[in-house]
């Protein structure tokens, strides 16, 4: 069974095959078998592929306090390493990396007020 | 809605950070009896002990801008929630904290996860004094309980069921 899904916008292809006790999902070419033996596999709706073309530049979302800093200068991240936390309203927003890197700059400290749009860390 | 109930674990919102984070799917709600290190904001500790009532909602993608309304929104429908089952008269202390009789009850703690210029997903920490007998020295001024302000055993799993319930419909207006 072709299912054609639109997220935003944005097509995806989902198809679904029974063969006995397995099910076969793919999505956008990539397939996901569950069964009885492998069990449930969770579709992380996080990116997998490291590949595309993402900003070096990590920019504050939202004004706020730097509250912590999880990386260093010159540390080697992978996609959604958390990098830095933010407080803001009470709430805490934490920054993670979209692909990845080598932080090449960390350009805020603790305790720091930034601005929405102000550059924290610059990867490499 | 799955809920996913422990005994005792080392933070609520800990727990649903790092299943959202390995796929687990928005709202699905984790809950405690206590937890080990409860905390609130720029991790501030939450007492904890069994009898309360904490629990975490993993939330769907959001815009980072609409997400500075949640916690004011869940201290609201705790507020409202408490009010109507026990008749009593929370205030809410702005933005994250729900006070009966000038103490505080309640405290929430909204965590939102931003991978490059995209809020992921949000993960909001609720912590109800409900069954508490008795706080420690330094809280017993500043903290209260629904037993203590009721003087009777409330039911955790129909107040939990009551404001998630809420949330959810309040959610899809924002």
């Amino acid at each position: 069974m072709e299912l054609k899904i639109n997220i935003k916008g944005k097509e995806h292809v989902v198809n679904v095959e029974e063969n006995g006790n397995e099910i076969k999902i793919v999505v956008n070419g990539k397939e996901h078998i569950f069964n009885s033996s492998t069990g449930i596999e969770e579709i992380s709706f996080f990116p997998t592929s490291t590949s595309q073309s993402f900003s070096k530049e990590i920019k504050a979302g939202i004004a706020g306090i730097v509250s912590e800093i999880s990386v260093k200068e010159g540390e080697e991240v992978k996609a959604n390493k958390k990098l830095l936390t933010l407080s803001a309203m009470k709430m805490e927003n934490e920054i993670h990396s979209e692909g990845d890197g080598k932080i090449k700059k960390v350009l805020v400290k603790v305790n720091d007020k930034v601005k929405e749009g102000d550059i924290l860390i610059i990867l490499e | 809605m799955k809920i996913i109930e422990f005994e005792t674990i080392s933070s609520t919102n800990e727990k649903a950070k790092e299943l959202a984070i390995n796929g687990t799917l928005p709202w699905t709600v984790i809950v405690s009896e206590k937890q080990e290190i409860g905390h609130g904001t720029k991790g501030a500790s939450w007492f904890s002990p069994k009898g309360g009532l904490y629990f975490s909602i993993i939330l769907p993608q959001n815009k980072i801008q609409d997400s500075q309304i949640i916690t004011i929104l869940a201290a609201s429908i705790v507020a409202k929630t408490i009010k109507k089952m026990f008749n009593l008269e929370p205030m809410i202390k702005m933005p994250n904290d729900v006070l009966i009789n000038g103490k505080k009850f309640c405290g929430i703690l909204t965590e939102n996860i931003i991978v490059g210029d995209k809020l992921k997903f949000s993960v909001i920490g609720i912590g109800i004094d409900t069954n508490i007998d008795y706080f420690p020295e330094e809280l017993k001024n500043i903290a209260t309980s629904v037993k203590i302000e009721t003087n009777k055993e409330v039911d955790n799993k129909l107040i939990l069921n009551k404001i998630i319930e809420e949330i959810k419909n309040q959610f899809k207006t924002l």
